[in-house]
């Protein structure tokens, strides 16, 4: 507030007060966010936990209608709409099309960065000082997300499945930047895609202690027109005794084979 | 695994697949005592001593004795589970005498052999005279299809990162990964079985007991066949000497519907990656951060397994279809 927003004298006490309320009602409104966000030793936001998200995300990021294979959502990307390339907005309906058998989930490979963060099973997040590491149940993957401060690896052609994550705070909020994919990956299952040259960027941030807000920001020449952002809430499983099993799905192919060990 | 796949191939990732195309693969099967390329002596013979008792090295910020980083078993891979260094099932007839290799990892009973009742121990014979030529699909070693080793074969097969957070160890294999619970909650439902179960752990001292129920017992100990079935109970102790340089794996191995009397397997392991090290596509493949000036920092890399359409978790490679 400014000097010229000061009133006349004759208010002044009034105004004291009703600043005073303000202001408590600030330190107040702040006392309890900073109470309420877990923290680690070093004073950083701790997203340790169990977490996923409830949104329909998933079944498609943009705006859609129910359909057989999808509960109806307003979607997840701001603006409504995934910005292809003309050509790109081509093969996203051939996928779209085929998506009953193309969706590389339906062979339980590795979802991707950012899929696996809104995919309806849960992940949890074990952290450290140096890094975070994400488990998802799904396929029981494991994705690291550095935050030493270390720089993503001079060679960025490994063309990885969860990418190379390297984090910095501001503030409270945890930046990742998600670097080197291949481009095997959907964002959804209704066939939204990327190439080699996507770039991620994260922000992990919690609202409370027991919601993240998390939004990915997608750049990628080579499939849309600008970088766009997608958004979801992440909700802390708190049911008791909640935790992962192991989804090694993969393995579910062959499962009847194993064990011919039990004594018949 | 096939040959595309060795093709497709680049930097880092080579010398991995190539090491599990040389493991997997009975015509390539590698001496005992490879140099690799990293230069060390890859396996050693004997199982040093280390006593249970107090933890005097460093701890984690919630208090547990700090084992992170890389290790790996110093004994040999899983090809044989109780003549470690004898080679593969139905492979070359080992040159040197028995008592020149290393020590069965059966340490209990005197014997070295695992004391299947006789049904099981038909069943462990057939899977070794089979192993070269699987002519039924049970007889292929399911590691070799992607799935996580289990317990306790993920112990040796390759080296592997532990990582510490408040209430849980993290064990991160080459194929599969590994949640040991601290937090004293209870077991999953007993129908739950899974690759790499289900662990409770405690620490005590210097070493970190867990109890391991719930397991599916579909993988193998090792490729010469021994097995355990979905009622094995594993009491395993983790046996870290106060240097972090070692650990004893000790695990009492108890299923009446198998064996004759409880057992106990140990796999001594040695940490990785402490100095600077190479990665030899083995014991360490993990790779270095770029800090100039800094000391060495590890970290491991991504692995995908099925996606490759080739067992053994290699890294990721991929190629467009």
């Amino acid at each position: 507030m400014t000097a010229s927003h000061i009133p006349a004298p004759r208010s002044r006490t009034r105004f004291a007060n009703w600043a005073g309320v303000v202001a408590c009602m600030f330190l107040v409104a702040g006392a309890q966010g900073a109470e309420k966000i877990p923290r680690l030793a070093n004073g950083k936001p701790d997203f340790s936990g169990i977490w996923q998200t409830t949104s329909a995300a998933e079944y498609d990021l943009e705006p859609h209608a129910g359909r057989k294979d999808a509960p109806p959502s307003p979607g997840a990307v701001e603006g409504n709409f995934i910005p292809y390339l003309p050509e790109a907005l081509e093969r996203k309906k051939k996928n779209f099309a085929a998506r009953a058998t193309l969706d590389p989930r339906l062979k339980c490979w590795t979802l991707g960065t950012p899929r696996g963060i809104y995919y309806r099973e849960p992940f949890q997040i074990l952290q450290r000082e140096r890094d975070l590491t994400l488990v998802f149940q799904f396929g029981h993957s494991i994705r690291t997300i550095h935050t030493n401060g270390t720089p993503h690896p001079e060679n960025l052609d490994n063309e990885l499945w969860l990418g190379d994550s390297r984090g910095h705070w501001e503030g409270d909020t945890l930046v990742v930047d998600v670097r080197d994919f291949n481009e095997e990956t959907w964002l959804d299952r209704a066939g939204n895609f990327h190439s080699t040259a996507l770039h991620v960027v994260e922000r992990w941030k919690l609202l409370d202690a027991n919601t993240i807000e998390y939004t990915a920001t997608l750049e990628d020449p080579n499939v849309y027109s600008r970088p766009w952002t997608l958004s979801v809430l992440l909700h802390r499983h708190r049911e008791k005794n909640f935790q992962l099993i192991e989804n090694y799905c993969f393995t579910h192919d062959y499962d009847e084979y194993y064990p011919f060990t039990t004594k018949k | 695994m096939d040959a595309n796949m060795i093709g497709r191939t680049r930097d880092i990732s080579k010398v991995l697949v190539i090491a599990g195309v040389v493991a997997l693969s009975p015509a390539l099967a590698q001496p005992q005592d490879a140099i690799l390329p990293g230069g060390s002596s890859r396996w050693e013979k004997t199982v040093p001593e280390i006593a249970s008792g107090k933890w005097t090295g460093p701890r984690t910020p919630d208090g547990q004795p700090d084992v992170q980083g890389f290790w790996s078993n110093t004994i040999a891979n899983q090809n044989n589970w109780t003549d470690p260094q004898g080679g593969e099932p139905g492979g070359k007839t080992p040159k040197s005498a028995r008592s020149e290799r290393a020590p069965s990892r059966v340490s209990d009973p005197a014997s070295g052999e695992v004391p299947f009742q006789p049904w099981a121990r038909a069943i462990q014979q057939e899977f070794a005279a089979n192993f070269h030529n699987p002519v039924k699909p049970q007889y292929i070693e399911p590691l070799a299809r992607c799935a996580p080793g289990g317990v306790p074969k993920s112990f040796i097969w390759h080296g592997y990162e532990i990582r510490q957070f408040p209430g849980y160890v993290l064990f991160i294999f080459d194929s599969g990964s590994r949640l040991i619970h601290l937090d004293g909650k209870p077991h999953l439902p007993s129908n739950i079985k899974l690759w790499n179960a289900d662990s409770r752990g405690r620490w005590e001292g210097n070493t970190l007991v867990v109890d391991v129920t719930n397991n599916n017992a579909k993988a193998r100990f090792g490729r010469s066949g021994e097995f355990a079935s979905e009622n094995v109970h594993i009491t395993e102790r983790f046996i870290f000497s106060n240097d972090g340089q070692r650990y004893n794996y000790v695990a009492t191995i108890t299923d009446p519907t198998v064996y004759t009397r409880p057992w106990t397997a140990t796999i001594p392991a040695k940490r990785r990656a402490a100095n600077g090290e190479e990665p030899d596509g083995w014991h360490f493949d993990g790779v270095y951060v770029s800090r100039p000036g800094k000391p060495p920092l590890a970290e491991s890399t991504e692995r995908v397994c099925v996606e490759n359409n080739g067992g053994f978790g290699n890294v990721a490679i991929t190629s467009n279809q």
